[in-house]
């Protein structure tokens, strides 16, 4: 487990958009939530059959409601279930486990002006920060790029936030963000945050780094959805398990499920927390996180096991 | 986040170009010949401004030789005048800009504060001393700065105390700590010696 874990109901299901719903949580004991900051995620624990899938989703309320918590979650039809669960058999009513907000996009408050930069889903994060930017007064404005006209969810809100400054990319009328123009000339002080596709971040990372813009003012978020992959064996030094890796469970799944202890935050390949300790592999290891260095990769030595794996014979881990 | 306050004494690396930038803002108010030409002869790519400070006799300055073409080059000859000069570029500056300051402490460390209310990270600005080993101190007792500090021990601007001049800097108040010496006895001060030439 990682963070203190809370029970909520799911008070109300909305359809936003085709293949996307949004949740609204409230505590069962009839609690306050706490307050939390603009890019935190919460870690959702469905009830998949037998098992538990714990699936990161970033809030995107206001960071102040202490009564309601919501996430938008979009189907992802090759995912191993869990947004299928919370699109197809989750109820208003059903009462879930939930890991307290953990935030690995924060926005630095000594910015000086703040572009928010949304990609599709990716807006969920965007939206808290946006909140807190305009609670607070500060210069931002805020660029998203959906689908089509129907995927733009939570423009009204965002409007209502920060009137003329949200500007729409819709990809269906061709419409998408030059990041060259859009980092370019702006002034000192001024903080860049991206969430959204892979490619997306990366094109924008790279249009920030060739305009000279420092990694400290370059905020990007992106969560991975475990693949599946081939069933593979490993074992425990530590706690002296040994088991196989089924192809629809992460590995950091699996570990969870012979009761063993293991670190996490984001679940996404993202933050480095649930990095393990390999003692042996035989097999080639199959990295998918976006934290481990060329160097680190290639030493053999790490695993992220929320989202990397095996490819055949057996790993043995340091836990 | 905010800037936590170095509680020791800065360690300051050998000055160089930070050839990621696209823009580059260098302020120096002291001469290092070395320096100057070592930087200056292999300037970095994109936009350099150098805000000058020296003083106003005709002498010949390193700083204003040698520099491209290319650099705006504006002469100051007092730090109050240099800090307006730097804050009118930092205005205008973009991101991608790279700042360096170099000189006495007391002057580059005013600078850096400019600097911090521009929102200016860590990664994007480098701090060099030059000349007088001269201490800025700030009195715990009464929050003034005191000025030009060269010895170990020196009478407060703002109360008078006698302050023992520490190794602790803060980065937030650009000055070293100054506490009272002679507290448990009064009167009791040591002779200062000159340690900050
Ligand atoms: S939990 Fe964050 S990288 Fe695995």
């Amino acid at each position: 487990m990682s963070s203190a874990s809370l029970n909520v109901e799911i008070r109300r299901i909305r359809d936003l958009a085709p293949g996307i719903r949004e949740f609204s949580l409230s505590r069962t004991d009839g609690d306050d939530f706490p307050v939390y900051s603009g890019g935190s995620h919460i870690v959702l624990s469905l009830p998949l059959g037998e098992r538990t899938h714990r699936n990161p989703y970033s809030l995107l309320g206001d960071p102040t409601d202490r009564k309601t918590w919501r996430v938008a979650v979009r189907k992802q039809e090759d995912s191993r279930g869990g947004s299928r669960w919370l699109h197809e058999q989750a109820r208003e009513g059903m009462r879930i486990d939930i890991a307290a907000p953990v935030n690995l996009f924060a926005l630095n408050r000594l910015g000086r002006r703040h572009i928010l930069v949304a990609g599709g889903i990716g807006i969920t994060p965007i939206l808290s920060q946006a909140r807190e930017l305009a609670r607070l007064g500060a210069d931002f404005e805020v660029h998203y790029a959906y689908r089509a006209p129907e995927y733009g969810v939570f423009v009204d809100e965002l409007e209502a936030l920060a009137p003329g400054r949200i500007h729409h990319y819709v990809q269906s009328r061709r419409e998408q963000i030059e990041f060259s123009s859009l980092l370019a000339g702006r002034p000192l002080g001024t903080h860049f945050y991206i969430c959204g596709p892979g490619g997306m971040v990366a094109a924008s990372m790279n249009a920030g780094k060739a305009l000279g813009w420092p990694e400290s003012h370059l905020h990007s978020e992106q969560f991975l959805a475990p693949t599946g992959g081939e069933p593979f064996d490993v074992k425990l030094t530590a706690s002296g398990k040994a088991f196989t890796v089924p192809s629809d469970l992460s590995l950091l799944e699996a570990i969870e499920q012979q009761g063993v202890d293991a670190p996490y935050l984001c679940r996404g390949g993202a933050c480095g927390q649930c990095e393990l300790e390999v003692v042996d592999a035989s097999g080639e290891l199959i990295h998918h996180d976006l934290y481990l260095s060329a160097e680190e990769r290639a030493s053999g030595k790490k695993i992220m096991p929320c989202v990397s794996r095996l490819k055949g014979g057996c790993l043995t881990l340091n836990l | 986040m905010s800037t936590p306050a170095i509680k020791s004494q800065p360690i300051y690396a050998e000055l160089e170009w930070d050839r990621t930038g696209t823009h580059h803002i260098l302020f120096v108010s002291a001469e290092d010949a070395a320096l100057a030409q070592r930087l200056l002869s292999n300037p970095p790519g994109g936009t350099l401004t150098v805000v000058h400070l020296r003083p106003a006799d005709d002498s010949r300055s390193a700083w204003s030789q040698n520099l491209p073409d290319t650099a705006l080059y504006l002469e100051t000859h007092t730090l109050a005048e240099a800090l307006e000069v730097l804050r009118d570029a930092f205005y205008v500056a973009q991101m991608g800009t790279r700042i360096y300051l170099a000189g006495a402490e007391d002057a580059i460390w005013q600078a850096s504060q400019l600097a911090d209310t521009f929102g200016v990270s860590r990664d994007e600005i480098r701090h060099a001393q030059l000349g007088t080993k001269a201490r800025p101190v700030f009195c715990v007792h009464c929050r003034t700065i005191t000025r030009g500090v060269h010895t170990n021990i020196v009478s407060c601007s703002g109360c008078g105390r006698s302050l023992f001049v520490r190794d602790h800097f803060s980065r937030r108040l650009g000055a070293y700590m100054g506490f009272q010496i002679d507290a448990e006895v009064p009167g009791e001060v040591p002779a200062a010696e000159v340690v900050y030439p």
